[in-house]
């Protein structure tokens, strides 16, 4: 492969270099770097949440624009297109649902895109009931009951953080797991709207 | 060497504060002595504006002319200005822009001009104090304005001959000048109510690390409030002669009245008052402390939900400490609320009024010099940016408290057959329907090859800076070429208006435009010389030698006049030479594009910048067809 160069004195670098070791600025993103290599992690699922911050921390402490606004404007727009695709990628890997998400799009499994549809029947019956006990202590403004059904939604979706988390420890997962991956990914949409929906209605009730 | 400055644009008052030579935040004087310049400004019919405590003071007697509170309208379009911002005050709907309408009719300011006025006044002051004029600036807005807002702020701060360096949060910059004072470590909730606006913001100080975690708020809360409740109540119970339709100067002086006897009721239990007002009035009045909170409980009130969304967007159920910003935390009541929704005293060893000043002005002379090896602030978008779908549901695109600067993409599709025309409505705010949010830009993305409903592919990009602008593109993905288009709404003024208005200051104010307009025409120069040097490395072959020999010419002829100090000389070689130029880079151009026609992608070259007019208030127009 071809070493990139850096833009300013044209010295040879190492792909995924951050700032040129001869004149020190700094360098754009390569094309072949992904969200977890930007962090210098491997592609996984399970990740260590203090070490990803620590790591997103360390680099945004150099490529941060609060460190460019004095810079020519090169480095200031490199500056900005760095620090984006690293927030990009903390906001990505931080949140379980979308580093699941993100590893399934890596492995080039299309499984969202092809219109698939993955709640069964089974499922979207449950989720009636929660709706409808929802709906219930929405109109009773029930505080307790509302709180209730947040934390037992959330129960869920931790077991399903779990699950998919599980499934990704099978090595063959990208072979034989994505959509049931995304089955899980679905159904912890659902769940997360309940969340949300009993939170705000128990603060609004709450008044 | 130029020092730069940190400006506290408030609504009701407005600081410049800057770091002294022994590393710390001070505030400088304004306007005779003060720190706070009152953010009023007066237009007299001939003369010059004035600003500050003086123009205050006309209010009452001359209230269309004297403007109070400018923040309330800035970056607002026609029809979008709340009934009860609008005031006694007369508007200019009729273009993309909102005017204020003074001196009976003869005259029209824009929100931004009105805010440049003040700014110029902090500059001038901060220019007296330091010696010198300043360099760069940092303007804090609130952490709750959208992206018209703080575009509006940013052009303000152009047209009053600023540097803008950044936009900072309001309450980021509090918890800068608190988290360095105390190097404290921690979850730390800002509460900040001023004159017009309410924010609150959770940040985590690790490290010297500021992280916001969220941030909330109501652009429409204030002391401003208060003192409209109080001056009713007032008026009610003592105001003679009676009057049940009070002029705008009596109105206004009254409210002048009550907010001097509500602010009297922080350090008293009760104030009384017998004060002269225009046309003829008189206003009594005698108001205890118990009395006006039991006016003001139910604003106050409305600080609670924020609160409570905020820590719940944070994750985040107690914090560590709470910091007081803004003038009317110094109320007994706004005190005692705090202390109950956090569960503990709040901190107030910094003075509410500058402490935003102040964490301005560290930042302002950290970016100054490069930024600083052990502060970083990781600040937040505070309202989401998304897109109008088919049927007028808002899809979201950049969800609200995303740390920036940050960009996300969507695919999107055609839904009718054939159709060559998506019209992309980019919107900011929570809301499901885009009507209720906040209109920000409407573009067309043209070009789309006519295909069957559901099979192009149309990707759009958001990317927002670490000042919270947004910048948008969308491409279209389906065929061998990539189109993209790159659209920078532009809210309100155009370049061309801005640089009209700034002609325009140089025959009032005594701002050395010619010295910005160099600056300008000097960064423009070196933009086009570079962009020259690179394209003859890549494409040089296009040209013969004489070619080149005569673009070379003119480009040697621009470095000297770049040398001088005469910008109209800097702008005629910039035109020279895009004219010889011009020839090379449309051959550039069509070498790329048959390269793209090859399979290969077209690069920037195709890029077009896409003016469009602000359009608001019309309800259709989704991603939709634009005819074939
Ligand atoms: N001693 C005081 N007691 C109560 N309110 C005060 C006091 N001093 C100032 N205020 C109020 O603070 C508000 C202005 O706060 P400030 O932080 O300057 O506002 P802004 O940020 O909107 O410019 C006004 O409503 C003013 O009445
Ligand atoms: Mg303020
Ligand atoms: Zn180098």
């Amino acid at each position: 492969m071809r070493h990139p160069t850096c833009w300013s004195c044209e010295l040879e670098l190492e792909s995924g270099t951050l700032f040129c070791p001869r004149c020190r600025k700094i360098q754009p993103v390569a094309r072949t770097e992904d969200y977890f290599s930007l962090l210098g992690l491997q592609r996984e699922f399970a990740l260590d949440r203090a070490d990803l911050e620590r790591r997103f921390r360390e680099l945004s402490r150099v490529l941060h624009p609060d460190r460019f606004a004095r810079a020519e404007p090169r480095e200031r727009r490199l500056s900005l297109e760095r620090a984006t695709r690293l927030n990009d990628a903390f906001r990505y890997l931080k949140d379980w649902r979308l580093r699941a998400a993100y590893l399934l799009k890596l492995a080039g499994t299309d499984v969202f895109s092809e219109g698939r549809t993955f709640a069964d029947p089974e499922f979207l019956e449950e989720q009636l009931e929660w709706r409808e006990a929802l709906a219930l202590a929405l109109s009773d403004g029930d505080v307790e009951a509302l709180r209730r059904i947040a934390r037992a939604a959330r129960a869920r979706l931790e077991g399903i953080e779990a699950e998919v988390g599980g499934m990704f420890e099978d090595d063959h997962w990208f072979s034989e797991l994505p959509v049931e991956i995304a089955r899980r990914l679905s159904r912890a949409r659902y769940y997360d709207n309940i969340v949300a929906d009993a939170e705000r209605g128990a603060a609004a009730a709450g008044h | 060497m130029p020092r730069a400055i940190g400006i506290d644009l408030g609504t009701t008052n407005s600081l410049v504060a800057h770091v002294d030579e022994r590393n710390r935040p001070q505030v400088l004087e304004v306007d005779g002595g003060s720190r706070l310049l009152p953010s009023a400004v007066y237009y007299d019919a001939g003369g010059d504006p004035e600003v500050g405590a003086g123009a205050k003071r006309r209010a009452p007697e001359r209230p269309l002319d004297t403007i109070l509170s400018v923040k309330r309208f800035m970056g607002r379009g026609p029809g979008d200005i709340r009934p009860e911002d609008r005031g006694i005050y007369r508007f200019d709907e009729a273009g993309a822009v909102v005017k204020l309408v003074l001196n009976g009719g003869t005259r029209a300011v824009t929100p931004i001009e009105v805010s440049a006025e003040i700014l110029r006044v902090l500059k001038r002051s901060a220019a007296e104090a330091l010696g010198g004029a300043p360099g760069g600036c940092v303007i804090t807005v609130p952490a709750y304005f959208d992206d018209a807002q703080r575009q509006a702020t940013k052009d303000a701060g152009r047209l009053a001959g600023l540097e803008v360096l950044r936009l900072l949060n309001e309450p980021t910059a509090a918890a800068l000048a608190y988290g360095l004072d105390k190097r404290s470590r921690g979850v730390f909730a800002v509460y900040d109510l001023g004159g017009g606006t309410f924010d609150v913001s959770i940040l985590r100080l690790d490290g010297g690390v500021f992280e916001v975690l969220s941030t909330v708020g109501d652009t429409h809360l204030g002391g401003d409030d208060f003192d409209r409740l109080v001056a009713r109540k007032l008026m009610q119970e003592g105001l003679t002669p009676v009057n049940d339709a009070p002029s705008p100067a009596v109105l206004r002086g009254a409210v002048a009245a009550a907010q001097k006897i509500r602010e009297e009721l922080t350090a008293h239990e009760v104030v009384e008052a017998d004060v002269e007002l225009p046309e003829g009035h008189r206003l009594r009045a005698r108001l205890t402390r118990a009395e006006l909170e039991a006016l003001i409980q139910p604003v106050v009130d409305r600080t609670t939900g924020p609160c409570e969304s905020a820590l719940r967007d944070a994750n985040v159920v107690k914090v560590d400490g709470v910091v007081l910003v803004g003038g009317a935390t110094r109320t007994p009541l706004v005190r005692r609320h705090v202390r109950r929704l956090f569960g503990q005293e709040p901190l107030t060893d910094l003075d509410p009024d500058t402490v935003v000043a102040l964490g301005a002005a560290v930042q302002a002379d950290a970016l100054d010099r490069g930024g600083r090896e052990d502060v970083l602030l990781l600040d937040v978008i505070p309202l989401s940016l998304g897109v109008e779908m088919m049927g007028g549901v808002v899809e979201k695109i950049i969800m609200r408290n995303s740390t920036i600067p940050a960009s996300a993409t969507q695919q999107f599709t055609t839904y009718a057959d054939g159709q060559t025309g998506m019209v992309v409505h980019v919107v900011q705010g929570e809301r499901e329907l885009a009507r209720d949010c906040r209109s920000l830009a409407r573009f067309t993305l043209k070009g789309i090859p006519p295909m069957p409903a559901g099979i192009a592919r149309v990707e759009i990009t958001y990317a927002v800076d670490a000042d919270g602008i947004l910048q948008v593109s969308a491409r279209e993905l389906t065929t061998g070429i990539e189109q993209k288009i790159q659209v920078k709404p532009t809210y309100g003024l155009t370049e061309e208006e801005v640089e009209q208005m700034l002609v325009e200051s140089i025959e009032h104010a005594e701002e050395d435009v010619t010295q910005r307009f160099l600056v300008e025409w000097r960064v423009e120069g070196d933009r086009i010389l570079g962009s020259l040097e690179s394209a003859f490395g890549l494409d040089g072959g296009l040209l013969s030698d004489a070619e080149r020999a005569a673009i070379d010419e003119r480009m040697r002829g621009l470095r000297d006049a770049m040398a001088g100090t005469d910008y109209l000389a800097i702008k005629a070689w910039i035109e020279s030479v895009d004219a010889a130029s011009k020839a090379f880079a449309e051959r550039r151009m069509d070498k790329h594009i048959r390269q793209a026609m090859a399979g290969h992608r077209v690069q920037e070259f195709a890029e077009s910048i896409v003016e469009h007019p602000r359009a608001t208030g019309s309800k259709d127009g989704d991603l939709e067809d634009e005819g074939t």
